[in-house]
């Protein structure tokens, strides 16, 4: 190093020579003053960050990255979580309203490609501390063990190298911890350690009806589990939670925190743990040392950059963000399948207008399951399906009979009209992987300059067929409990499989603990890692899981 | 109870009032295009005025203008068709298609034709082969959907069109006690 710089950075103060005139002296410090007002000033640089190394870094706060945040933290380690978008405050900022509430979703733009094109923004997406939960119907039932082992039984799709057992431990203590109201004992699956912690949410109208139907045809129903609560409920780290209002606002954002997202559960508990959360920050980099473990984590927030070492990195971004992540950063790709095995669940509704006053937005809208389909014995398709009442929002409603009926002018108003009549049910169905769908980066930029990530879905003929029994199923249940003019409305939810796990990194991205096979300190835990579908709604697996990995993690690095 | 009435209520929360009273205080406003050039704004307005005729309203509920802003803010919903190009994009391309429609069915301008003729442009838009070079490479059923479903959810954010069809579902304060078939609380009459 040249000998002048050293000078130069050794000069601390340089001494100034002090003016003995007072008028003079005066005269200076007006011209100093006037000058700072007049010129702006440069802005200091920002002070260098201590040079901090943390345990872990949990990138996303959804269902994945939460639990195994309070984990980490309770075992004692240093944690910081990023997440992308901001933390709100329910109860102030929450309105009623669903266009208000657009700022719940994942809005930067993706492709939808292949012959069923995904919708994603409100459909299938979510940003903010507690993730997609912030909107999630909050439908929590259990898979039922098979559905873990589609391949064993079908020879299609692929296996879990988990079984139901591994995880029916951790789906106790998250319904426990979060507060699930459902019926005790539940009809369906194999008999359980402890009942749900709460008696099931009221019936809606549209519940009512689906019973009415399924009666007549010999479908047995249940209320259905719900992660929202149907009584007041103590929590650590947060305390007294107060009991669902019947909002019926779940997928708008629940304004009491009666809902179970991880922003009124797992988050306070991490929180109270010393967990570090860090809103309204969007990685851009993912570091690795020469070793090829992951170094640091470089992201932006509130337009600054920041560089974050770490000893080990949680990815939990969901199934869109976690695989764009590591193609981006061309990490753990050896195996080929990031990005692949992308399958989303059949979620066919059928809709219904009756004479009765139905008011479709009341209560919690998930009500009802039945799951006498999740293995029918007419099938002509591997797997199968839940059937589940559904309320709905006026505003998603006339979207969806815009896209789906395509009526417009006076008979869309007319038909609009009847909203106070309308009830729906639907279906989440199994989808098995396939060749032709997966998820890419494209060569347009989205607003972050990032390249956008597209999707590429077409529904194949097992999700055909499923689709076709299903919608005579609803039909029939639907003109039993006294429907006119049914419709019916395509639609997939959930993007799953991204990043799958496996046994072997020859055929899958994380093991069976969420361990990158190819890179030692990278973690995954959301629904890209699901191997199959599975045939419910996967918010419950996804935490279960989360809880798991964290397990593991300390276990194996104690 | 009307939106009007729920508004004034204590049943409504004020993070639910601003945003619906925000709504009605735009509707009315003068509005000056900032996005679309002013001849592609204005048949915007034709289009959706067929798409949502509003003959019983001395004031309709103002549908382009939500489209146009979005559009120049550049906000996205989070997804679009891979088979159309970028929203602004879709948009002009779109609604120069319509004019061709309506220029190849009856030789004049969208604006400038009777309602029914209108109506037969938007029908031949939503078949299978509309006229029109613009058709050959934009996607015109995916197009027709967007706008559609657009518009649509426009409309029936306003607390005018809830009213309309009876929704009051965000007058949720302090809950809803009575939800289950042909029940309603007084506030829901």
């Amino acid at each position: 190093m040249p000998d002048e710089e050293i000078a130069e950075e050794g000069i601390i103060s340089p001494t100034k020579p002090t003016v003995q005139d007072p008028l003079l002296r005066e005269l200076l410090a007006e011209d100093e003053t006037r000058a700072a007002a007049e010129t702006p000033q440069e802005k200091p640089l920002p002070l260098p960050k201590p040079s901090e190394i943390v345990d872990c870094i949990v990138i996303g706060l959804g269902a994945g990255g939460a639990p195994l945040l309070s984990r980490l933290a309770q075992a004692g380690l240093k944690v910081v979580a990023l997440e992308a978008g901001p933390w709100h405050n329910p109860e102030k900022d929450f309105a009623t309203d669903e266009k208000a509430q657009d700022f719940l979703f994942w809005n930067d733009e993706r492709l939808a490609a292949g012959a069923d094109p995904l919708a994603m923004g409100k459909n299938n997406s979510g940003t903010g501390v507690g993730g997609s939960t912030l909107h999630y119907t909050a439908y929590t039932p259990r898979p039922l063990p098979d559905d873990l082992h589609i391949k064993r039984d079908f020879g299609q799709g692929e296996d879990w190298p988990l079984t139901y057992d591994d995880l029916a431990p951790y789906y106790e203590e998250v319904e426990q911890f979060i507060g699930v109201s459902g019926p005790s004992p539940y009809p369906w699956g194999p008999s359980r350690a402890k009942g749900y912690p709460l008696a099931a949410l009221p019936l809606n109208s549209a519940a009512q009806l689906m019973v009415r139907g399924a009666e007549k045809l010999g479908i047995k129903t249940s209320p259905a589990p719900n992660a929202a609560l149907s009584a007041r409920y103590y929590q650590e780290g947060v305390g007294w939670r107060e009991a669902c209002t019947n909002r019926g606002f779940c997928q708008a954002g629940c304004s009491n925190g009666a809902k179970s997202s991880m922003d009124v559960t797992f988050i306070p508990l991490a929180v109270k743990y010393g967990a570090d959360i860090r809103p309204n920050s969007y990685v851009t980099e993912i570091e690795r040392n020469a070793k090829g473990e992951v170094a640091a984590v470089v992201y932006t927030q509130n337009g600054e950059t920041h560089r974050l070492a770490c000893k080990n990195l949680f990815l939990c971004a969901g199934s869109v963000e976690t695989p764009r992540l590591l193609l981006l950063n061309e990490l753990a790709l050896t195996s080929g399948q990031v990005g692949r095995n992308l399958m989303a669940h059949p979620g066919l509704q059928v809709w219904g207008t009756f004479p009765e006053e139905v008011r479709p937005t009341k209560g919690i809208p998930g009500s009802l399951i039945s799951q006498d389909t999740h293995r029918p014995k007419n099938a002509d398709f591997a797997g199968g399906y839940l059937l589940q009442s559904i309320g709905v929002m006026p505003v998603t409603f006339s979207g969806q009979v815009a896209r789906g009926r395509k009526l417009w002018g006076q008979p869309l108003r007319d038909y609009m009209r009847q909203f106070n009549h309308i009830a729906g049910i639907n279906i989440l169905g199994d989808c098995l992987p396939h060749a032709d769908n997966y998820l890419e980066l494209s060569d347009e930029k989205d607003g972050r300059q990032v390249a956008k990530p597209r999707l590429h879905f077409t529904a194949q003929e097992n999700e055909q067929r499923m689709n076709v029994h299903a919608e005579k199923i609803m039909r029939d249940i639907w003109a039993a409990a006294g429907a006119t003019d049914i419709w019916a409305f395509q639609r997939y939810a959930h993007v799953i499989g991204t990043a799958r796990m496996g046994l072997s990194g020859d055929d899958a991205v994380v093991d069976r603990n969420g361990r990158a096979f190819d890179v030692p300190n990278l973690y995954i835990c959301d629904n890209s890692v699901f191997p199959s579908a599975l045939s419910v709604n996967p918010a419950l697996t996804i935490m279960a899981l989360s809880l798991r990995t964290a397990d593991k993690f300390l276990e194996n690095n104690k | 109870m009307t939106s009007q009435e729920l508004l004034a209520s204590a049943h409504v929360s004020a993070a639910t009032r601003a945003a619906l009273e925000q709504r009605l205080a735009d509707t009315g406003a003068a509005y000056e295009p900032q996005l679309l050039a002013p001849e592609t704004y204005r048949l915007l307005e034709a289009v959706a005025a067929r798409l949502f005729p509003q003959p019983e309203r001395p004031m309709p509920i103002p549908l382009a203008p939500a489209i146009d802003q979005r559009l120049a803010e550049g906000r996205a919903d989070g997804w679009r068709y891979d088979a159309l190009p970028p929203d602004r994009e879709a948009y002009r391309l779109g609604l120069g298609g319509i004019q061709e429609i309506a220029h190849s069915l009856f030789q004049a301008d969208f604006e400038a034709l009777a309602p029914n003729q209108q109506d037969a442009v938007i029908e031949a838009l939503a078949g299978p082969t509309p006229p029109g070079k613009t058709w050959e490479t934009l996607n015109a059923g995916r197009f027709f959907e967007e706008l559609l479903a657009e518009l649509t959810e426009t409309y029936y954010a306003h607390p005018w069109a809830q009213d309309e069809i009876g929704y009051t579902g965000y007058a949720d304060l302090p809950a809803w006690t009575k939800i289950g078939l042909n029940e309603k609380e007084p506030r829901e009459a």
